[in-house]
């Protein structure tokens, strides 16, 4: 019997915690913007790797960036 | 005396040498009250990521100031009253 291939998810360490980085800046877009969809959405925990707590301050980063027009609410890419 | 950063959204069509002294002026009230401003950093001309009263781009300045709640609240009100500023956002860099 052929059995389907599992696939082992390769464990992601959060980039955050790895850098040690304590607070996430709302205005370093450069940075924001990896965690951005190209529709503008903010990217999953799942996706990113992150941990509860630096997914939590991206959000939070991200979202102030959006209220001064850093960062788009939404984006037509298409 | 708490530690704030504040970002200011100004008017684009305001003449590029009038940002500095009218920043200057609206941050009297910091230092008028016993406040400190510890960095003023214009960034210039931005791109607007949406646009804010028809508005496509904005110039943006952060300041770094230690000041009363009670100052920077003023300021804060003062700032949004003006019609060259877009948008203010105030933050404790510290405070999560």
């Amino acid at each position: 019997m052929a059995k389907p291939p599992i696939r082992k998810p390769k464990k992601k360490v959060c980039v955050f915690c790895q850098e040690r980085i304590a607070y996430v800046d709302y205005k370093d877009t450069g940075l924001l913007r990896k965690y951005i969809s190209d529709r503008g959405k903010i990217r999953a925990r799942r996706v990113t790797g992150n941990c509860t707590r630096h997914q939590r301050d991206v959000a939070t980063a991200i979202k102030n960036a959006r209220e001064m027009a850093l960062l788009p609410y939404t984006s037509t890419a298409r | 005396m708490r530690h704030y950063e504040i970002m200011i959204i100004l008017d684009p069509n305001i003449e590029e040498r009038a940002v500095q002294p009218s920043l200057e002026g609206f941050l009297k009230v910091v230092t008028g009250s016993g406040g400190k401003v510890a960095k003023l950093d214009i960034w210039g001309k931005r791109r607007l990521a949406y646009q804010i009263e028809k508005k496509a781009e904005g110039i943006y300045a952060v300041a770094d100031l230690t000041a009363e709640p009670d100052t920077v609240r003023e300021l804060d009100r003062q700032l949004n009253l003006n019609e060259a500023v877009l948008r203010t956002k105030v933050l404790r860099p510290e405070h999560r």
